[in-house]
């Protein structure tokens, strides 16, 4: 294909990605106080990403699928390092700080896990996934998320889960072990909330089902996120218009609720169109997934596409209160690095993928 | 074995996972559709809703408190004004550490332990305030010094008020009263629109009595503020309205010379004009210096250290009983009734008996008096004759009379809470003390003892129906104010100017005229001015009744708490009285001594003052 240049392997794809990028260094500068040096910041990390993503591309994806199992390794190991010589920060080490840049390794592991499944699994095409292999997937997923959770970020630990089971649901494991699963999953749940999780992430998860029990503590961010994007109404109000988030009552404006920024300027239309180049978006990786050609590789296509998708509704609907502020950003908008870097890695990924056609 | 759709077969692995992947791609667009139509439900359907909630959260309401009127005294001095104060404030609901905010605040400008101990008390006792001053009055080098640690400690703030101010401190604080925090009492009574900004409220005295006309009415400012409560900038306001300014009748060059002559006593001196019942001056002593005092509290840290309630108004709240300064009101009913006429002479002994009663009632005068008329009875103050007037009396004429001067009752004074004091009748006694009145009771109230008792006010009340020969002015601080007569004091002057004959108030303010200006008068002695025809009664009250046996009044011997009162009446000048006085000094000895001396200096003071005005 003529526009394979530089891993570029779909041109729609890439400008989807380009555009939104580039829209969410506008918005940024809205969420941020109209305060350009974090843009520059912002820009800055976006260029390199751009340029990892497309490194990622041009590298053969079989090629990809034999370094996976190193990759995972290098990430358990980073996970430790953070572990003991994390970086604290508000009562929790999920940092590695080298050369003046901070890495969240849980972030790339939400990427990183499927891939290792994805691996693990395609090592035995054509072969049924017994209990056995079911075991030890568990494990792979289980081992990064027991360091996650001890940092303690329980909110990636559940979302690293989600990615592992969507790449072994999609990798084909059978019924019978699915029914079990889920049968498991509800024996599991109140003995979790009884014994394992912290009176915090309790109240979090309170306060959604009750947000004005609490205006001013936990709920206060849900019900300040609500009425902005509320208060949007249909066409918005204008860009850098926010009240909401101009006068700062949105909290962590730039990352976790920087959809309600978007939602109060640019309205319910403004979504809309937004939708639309998530839309073509999707609709490019179930292309590239549906075509193709190794069971790696198409696994893990589609693991991308349906996680990127998962990504988006979980930050959503955090904003406006339909599920307990467990810290994920939206994809291409949110202001931060690891996150960021997270997304093009799976994207050079996707791209890595579409060479091979 | 049945085999699902979904069931895993290898072969058939790529269509295994086309199968998954759509039912995942199925259900993940089921989610999408439902969270846009949640969007829609937000931003469309309940707009308006969340329009209003945003516009709230980002608009501020900000009462603006009006500023407190000025109080005057009658020549347009100030007597209370309002000066800014900084202060800092702790808001005890927003403070995560209290304890580390004061030591911080200790490290930057000292404490001394006492603030501390009373914040902490304030913090219990105001615990409804948001916001608890810990230390007034900063300077400038300390409001900068807090100012620059603030940002460390959510709740420690530097406030500025408008402070009431009262340049002469002691001298007008019984008067002018005093503001102070609004606490959970106030909060009941007073109109919330009114006082939503407003700190302070008058507590006590004019302070409290004139608090509407004083206040003000509060404006507001709609600001927009950020989510940390930065005001941005003022959308609209509605300036608040200043209070009224006061003047006060009092004036206070003689109440300063008035207080410096009760200066080192306990007791009270109230000075009306009886033209018109303006008060001139009015003093209770001891006093507290009322400024900077906002907190009941700061008072009662002086008051303990203090020995005779400072606190306490005895202008218009202590109750003497009025003594001799009774007697010339008492020959008034005398002569009305009939029972005795000027020129009657009687004998008066050492004592009076009643009849078949072995009690003595003494005469001050340990030899009596001897022959004794009308006059004389009052220039020498001379107890039996009155013991006799009072028996031939009763004691219902005796208290319908003195019901005309208004004893028993509110003067009607422009200040809060006025004692009444007690006018001795039948009904009275049954109902207070349970048992009958008895002839004993009538003899000594002859002389204003007993149960009897006024404020000084009431006597400088009464005073001024005698200057005036019956005609009654109500009493008053505000100079602007024209006290409407009830229909109940119309019918008290009617009967005062009309039934009693003026031959009758002209007998008595004569012999009063002689108490100062005749040789024998008890207070001839105490009043070197005789410039300014001074007419007057002194009063002794006894505080403690010596045993019947005593014959010898040893008076050295008794503790100070139980010597006599010291009383004083006066007007002058006699002619055309321009100015009523009513004196008592507590537990000092005789009203000759005493109360006379100081009150007719004020009076000279004033007269003088006024001479040489014109």
């Amino acid at each position: 294909m003529g526009n394979k240049i530089l891993g570029i392997t779909d041109f729609i794809l890439f400008s989807s990605i380009a555009l939104i990028s580039i829209f969410g260094l506008i918005l940024l500068y809205s969420a941020t106080n109209q305060d350009i040096d974090v843009v520059i910041k912002q820009g800055t990390k976006l260029i390199f990403c751009f340029t990892l993503m497309l490194l990622i591309g041009s590298i053969n994806i079989n090629k990809i699928k034999s370094l996976t199992p190193y990759i995972y390794l290098l990430c358990i190991v980073l996970l430790l390092v953070t572990l003991f010589w994390g970086h604290d920060s508000k009562g929790a080490k999920r940092w590695i700080i080298f050369y003046g840049f901070s890495l969240q390794i849980s972030e790339i592991l939400k990427i990183i896990v499927p891939m290792m499944i994805a691996w693990y699994i395609s090592n035995y095409e054509d072969k049924e996934i017994e209990f056995k292999k079911l075991i030890i997937s568990f494990i792979i997923i289980f081992i990064p998320i027991a360091f996650i959770v001890k940092q303690p970020d329980l909110g990636t630990s559940l979302i690293i889960l989600l990615c592992g089971l969507i790449t072994l649901f999609l990798s084909g494991i059978k019924n019978n072990h699915i029914k079990y699963l889920v049968g498991l999953f509800l024996i599991v749940t109140p003995l979790i909330w009884r014994f394992f999780l912290l009176p915090y992430q309790k109240q979090r998860i309170m306060t959604l089902i009750e947000p004005a029990s609490d205006p001013l503590g936990s709920g206060y961010h849900i019900i300040q996120s609500k009425i902005a994007v509320g208060s949007g109404g249909f066409f918005g109000k204008g860009f850098l218009n926010g009240t909401q988030s101009q006068l700062e009552f949105l909290p962590e404006r730039g990352t976790d609720f920087i959809f309600a920024v978007f939602a109060e300027e640019f309205g319910f239309f403004g979504i809309l169109i937004l939708f639309l180049f998530y839309l073509a978006i999707i609709i490019r990786c179930i292309n590239i997934a549906t075509k193709a050609k190794t069971y790696y590789a198409k696994i893990l296509a589609g693991s991308i596409t349906s996680i990127f998708i998962l990504l988006i509704l979980t930050n959503i609907s955090m904003t406006i209160g339909l599920l307990p502020v467990v810290g994920v950003t939206l994809p291409l908008l949110s202001l931060g690095g690891s996150a960021l870097l997270s997304v093009f890695i799976a994207f050079g990924i996707m791209f890595s993928i579409n060479r091979r056609i | 074995m049945r085999k699902s759709f979904l069931d895993l077969n290898r072969v058939n692995s790529e269509k295994l996972f086309s199968r998954r992947f759509i039912l995942l791609l199925i259900i993940l667009s089921i989610l999408s559709l439902l969270l846009i139509t949640r969007l829609y439900y937000l931003q469309v359907i309940s707009y308006e809703h969340f329009d209003t909630l945003s516009e709230t959260n980002r608009i501020k309401y900000i009462p603006t408190p009006p500023r407190r009127g000025v109080i005057y005294d009658r020549n347009n001095i100030v007597l209370a004004d309002n000066a800014p104060l900084y202060s800092i404030e702790i808001n005890i609901k927003e403070a995560k550490d209290i304890k580390t905010i004061i030591d911080a605040v200790n490290v930057e400008i000292g404490l001394t332990a006492s603030e501390i101990n009373i914040f902490h008390k304030k913090k219990l006792k105001y615990s409804h305030h948001n916001s608890i001053i810990l230390k007034s009055n900063l300077t400038e080098s300390e409001i900068a010094k807090v100012l620059s640690i603030r940002y460390k400690y959510d709740g420690l703030d530097v406030s500025a008020s408008l402070l009431r101010e009262y340049p002469y401190k002691k001298i007008s604080s019984h008067v002018l009263g005093r503001i102070g925090y609004i606490d959970k009492k106030d909060l009941t009574r007073l109109d919330k629109k009114k006082y939503q900004s407003s700190k302070y409220v008058g507590k006590t005295g004019i302070e409290k009595y004139y608090e509407n006309h004083l206040h003000g009415t509060p404006g507001y400012k709609h600001v927009e503020i950020n989510a940390r409560g930065r005001q941005l900038r003022d959308i609209d306001e509605k300036p608040s309205i200043p209070g009224k300014d006061l003047y006060l009748t009092i004036d206070i060059e003689l109440q300063k010379y008035m207080y410096s002559k009760l200066l080192g006593y306990t007791g009270s001196s109230v000075a009306i004009n009886p033209k018109n019942g303006e008060i001139l001056a009015m003093i209770s002593a001891p006093a507290l210096d009322p400024n900077q005092k906002l907190w009941k509290l700061d008072f009662d840290q002086e008051e303990a250290s203090n020995l005779k309630s400072p606190m306490f108004n005895r202008a218009t709240h202590g109750l003497y009983s009025p003594g001799s300064t009774i007697k010339p009101i008492m020959a008034l009913n005398g002569l009305h009734k009939n029972i005795i006429n000027a020129s009657q002479e009687f004998y008066a002994g050492p004592f009076f008996q009643l009849p078949n009663n072995s009690r003595r009632f003494r005469d001050w005068k340990p030899k009596g008096h001897g022959t004794v008329d009308l006059e004389k009875s009052i220039v020498q103050s001379c107890d039996v004759y009155f013991y006799m007037l009072a028996n031939n009396l009763g004691i219902d004429n005796i208290s319908s009379f003195l019901k005309y001067f208004s004893f028993g009752d509110k003067t009607g004074l422009d200040m809060p809470y006025e004692a009444s004091g007690v006018l001795p009748s039948n009904n009275w006694k049954l109902k207070n003390i349970g048992t009958n009145w008895t002839d004993g009771d009538t003899v000594i109230t002859g002389i204003g003892q007993g149960y009897f008792s006024a404020t000084p006010m009431q006597l400088a009340y009464s005073t001024s129906i005698i200057a005036n020969k019956g005609s009654i002015v109500i009493p008053r601080l505000n100079k602007n104010s024209k006290p409407i007569k009830s229909k109940e004091v119309l019918k008290k002057e009617n009967f005062l100017k009309n039934a009693i004959s003026p031959e009758y108030w002209e007998t008595i303010t004569d012999a009063m005229y002689k108490v100062v200006n005749q040789k024998n008068g008890t207070a001839y002695w105490a009043t070197k001015n005789k410039r300014n025809n001074i007419a007057g009664k002194t009063g002794t009250v006894q505080v403690y009744e010596l045993s019947q046996e005593t014959d010898e009044r040893s008076k050295e011997n008794i503790p100070d708490h139980l010597k006599d009162h010291s009383l004083y009446i006066g007007f002058a000048p006699r002619e055309n009285p321009k100015i009523v006085i009513a004196t008592v000094i507590e537990n000092v000895g005789g009203g000759s001594k005493y109360a006379a001396p100081i009150s007719n200096e004020i009076i000279s003071y004033y007269l003088d003052k006024i001479r040489e005005k014109n």
